[in-house]
């Protein structure tokens, strides 16, 4: 029975933690899925995305769900910035060169970051009670992270369904020079879908910190930027949807896997739940190149 | 250092026969870097003469360090690196001043077990690290020695950002006590999650985390009566009357002494930490060279194997074989009403330990220790 009570305990927790790391990743994708660049310095967005919860909820006891608004904007104008001061510049340079300039990037917000707030770990405590379960607890903020989550993700699928922009996004994603025939302005649709990738990973980083509130440092986005590019493979690479849902696959593989594992005699289960999920992205990309939930 | 030299210097420098020395110091910076560090002992040894060696910060860099000296024939005294390894390669020449890692969780579980023998299930949950796995398969065998019986053990990968699958399981085990941690952020998480998933014990102990304000900061009043071991605290009350007491000689200067030495030197804003062992590690040569009434490294090492006192830093004495730290313990600390006190060992303390501690449901509703 214990068995079955763990193994239902971490599934409840993977599904929570996959909310998160679904929303997670998906600026990662569409970033990628709209211009082709591969955000290697992921991690520093949600890293300011997690200060701004703590800073919002230190300074001016704002709580960090309502510090999403807040992440989104600065993640927007951020993005924004980037894309007209850089980004604009090196569409057309080969892959490699956008892919580091956003290693550069990456790099510079985290240095910049703790030239401001220190290299210390910091963490706050928002305490709004949980549930009971008979066989776990389940503190309220994870599940409030994991309810905007979904809502963010619904919200965001609505308005490229219905809203000319989305539609126009979609369009560049399928075909550049199609789009552009129909008189889409290319370069504006890449600006927003940069701007509102970095918006998402900001925003992210809040839900981060509601799920873990503790931790918060200039460089933990470097965990996040791992397996933000796991879980985007998963979901086919350049699809945020399937990222979203690629994310509640690795929640539930990684917590899930643990119980598995642990019938192993023997075994230090946590340490191998990695490399199961690792092992699993191997094999994907070697059977399904295009990502689980891709493609052709 | 500096603190600890100012002052030896002001009581008049070592003497040697008829000869008064005073002490110098001489450093460069290392850029944590091993290449670097190796050719800087080097430079000391053959270039500047120098005899005594303070060692580098980390473990990594006095591992590098260590063979450089030993060839050289310089005496080497680690203030920074706890490894138990370093000491156990047989250099003659490597001496430690801090505790080793080996001896981290022990004087927690000293004083569990002295407040209350009846505790007995050990729960223990570290990172997957080589120094807390050091730390606690240490820390694991002196509990069994203790009469523990350990009810859990699993370790967790860096850069974890979800410990439930191991909490849930140690729950079910239902232990008294609970040590474990690694970093700063997994020690964070730990205290966060056993909160969260309400895992009552009777004490905890965590590594290196809750050393530091910014775990009080990060966990509000779920810190209270967590503890973690230290070297060294502001505050430890160590003094000349409390070695009296136990019978050893106290040398150097007194906590107060220390306190305004180092804001003379280190200006009024700085809190001294790791600094109390490096003055430790400064003192140790200065008491052996007077004893060994010689220069010559070799017949220092030798005076300092049954070299033992007292200093502001708590007890310095090493194990003749390895030159590992033998007399110095870790000072336990407990969050109490939101300061961080010493609560162990009894000679440093500054305040009761709180046990057992209160519940997580009593802390969220505001229930501090001592109160």
């Amino acid at each position: 029975m214990a068995f079955f009570e763990q193994l239902a305990s971490n599934l409840i927790y993977g599904m929570l933690l996959g909310g998160v790391y679904g929303l997670a990743t998906m600026g990662l994708s569409l970033i990628f899925g709209v211009l082709r660049v591969v955000n290697v310095g992921h991690g520093a967005f949600i890293m300011l995305g997690a200060f701004t919860a703590f800073w919002m909820f230190t300074l001016y006891s704002i709580p960090p769900i309502a510090s999403i608004v807040m992440a989104l904007v600065i993640g927007l104008a951020l993005g924004y910035l980037i894309f007209m001061s850089v980004m604009r510049r090196l569409l057309d340079a080969p892959e490699l060169s956008t892919l580091l300039a956003m290693f550069g990037i990456g790099i510079f917000i985290e240095e910049l970051a703790k030239f401001f707030w220190g290299p210390d770990y910091v963490g706050y405590s928002w305490n709004i009670g949980g549930i009971s379960f008979p066989i776990t607890e389940i503190p309220f903020t994870k599940i409030c992270a994991f309810i905007s989550s979904i809502i963010i993700a619904a919200l965001l699928y609505i308005w490229f369904q219905r809203t000319k922009l989305g539609k126009a996004i979609r369009a560049v994603v399928e075909d550049r020079e199609g789009a552009m025939v129909c008189g889409v302005d290319v370069n504006r649709i890449y600006a927003l879908s940069f701007a509102l990738g970095i918006g998402l990973t900001v925003l992210s980083g809040v839900l981060v910190t509601l799920f873990t509130p503790v931790g918060i440092n200039v460089y933990m986005g470097g965990d996040y930027t791992l397996k933000a590019f796991v879980i985007a493979v998963l979901g086919g690479l350049g699809s945020p949807w399937g990222a979203f849902y690629a994310g509640f696959i690795f929640g539930l593989l990684e917590n899930g896997s643990y119980t598995l594992l642990g019938l192993i005699p023997g075994v230090e289960p946590f340490g191998l739940t990695r490399f199961v999920s690792f092992a699993g992205l191997l094999v994907i990309l070697l059977v399904k190149p295009t990502g689980l939930l891709g493609g052709e | 250092m500096q603190v600890a030299i100012k002052w030896i210097n002001d009581q008049g420098g070592i003497k040697v026969g008829d000869t008064v020395y005073k002490l110098d110091l001489k450093y460069y910076d290392d850029e944590s870097k091993k290449e670097t560090v190796q050719s800087l002992v080097e430079r000391l040894a053959t270039v500047d003469k120098v005899k005594f060696v303070l060692a580098p910060y980390s473990s990594g860099l006095t591992l590098a360090a260590a063979p450089i000296a030993e060839k050289y024939g310089v005496l080497m005294n680690s203030h920074g690196g706890a490894s138990d390894y370093i000491f156990e390669q047989g250099y003659y020449y490597v001496v430690q001043t801090l505790s080793p890692a080996s001896k981290y969780q022990t004087g927690f579980l000293d004083m569990v077990h002295k407040l209350d023998p009846n505790a007995k299930r050990l729960a223990l949950v570290y990172e997957d690290k080589e120094f807390s796995r050091a730390v606690h398969q240490a820390a694991k065998k002196y509990a069994e020695e203790l009469g523990f019986e350990i009810v859990y053990e699993k370790t967790y990968p860096a850069g974890t950002s979800d410990l439930s699958p191991i909490l849930n399981e140690l729950k079910a085990t239902n232990p008294d006590v609970i040590i474990g941690g690694g970093h700063f952020a997994d020690g964070q998480l730990l205290a966060s999650q056993l909160a969260e998933l309400k895992i009552d014990v009777k004490a905890i102990s965590i590594l290196v985390a809750p050393a530091l304000p910014a775990f009080y900061e990060a966990l509000g009043t779920n810190a209270e009566g967590i503890c973690a071991p230290a070297q060294w605290e502001v505050g430890v009350k160590y003094s000349p009357d409390v070695a009296k007491e136990l019978g050893f000689e106290w040398y150097g200067p007194t906590q107060d002494e220390f306190m305004k030495l180092f804001k003379e030197i280190a200006g009024e804003d700085k809190t001294p930490s790791y600094h109390a062992a490096e003055a430790a590690a400064v003192l140790s040569y200065a008491k052996a060279i007077e004893k060994a009434q010689s220069l010559d490294p070799a017949k220092v090492r030798e005076a300092m194997n049954d070299l033992g006192f007292m200093c502001v830093y708590g007890m310095w004495k090493i194990d003749p074989e390895t030159g590992k730290q033998a007399g110095h313990e870790m000072v336990i600390i407990q969050w109490q009403g939101g300061e961080k006190k010493i609560v162990w060992p009894t000679a440093a303390a500054n305040s009761d330990p709180c046990y057992p501690i209160p519940s997580w449901d009593e802390k969220s509703a505001g229930k501090i220790c001592g109160t």
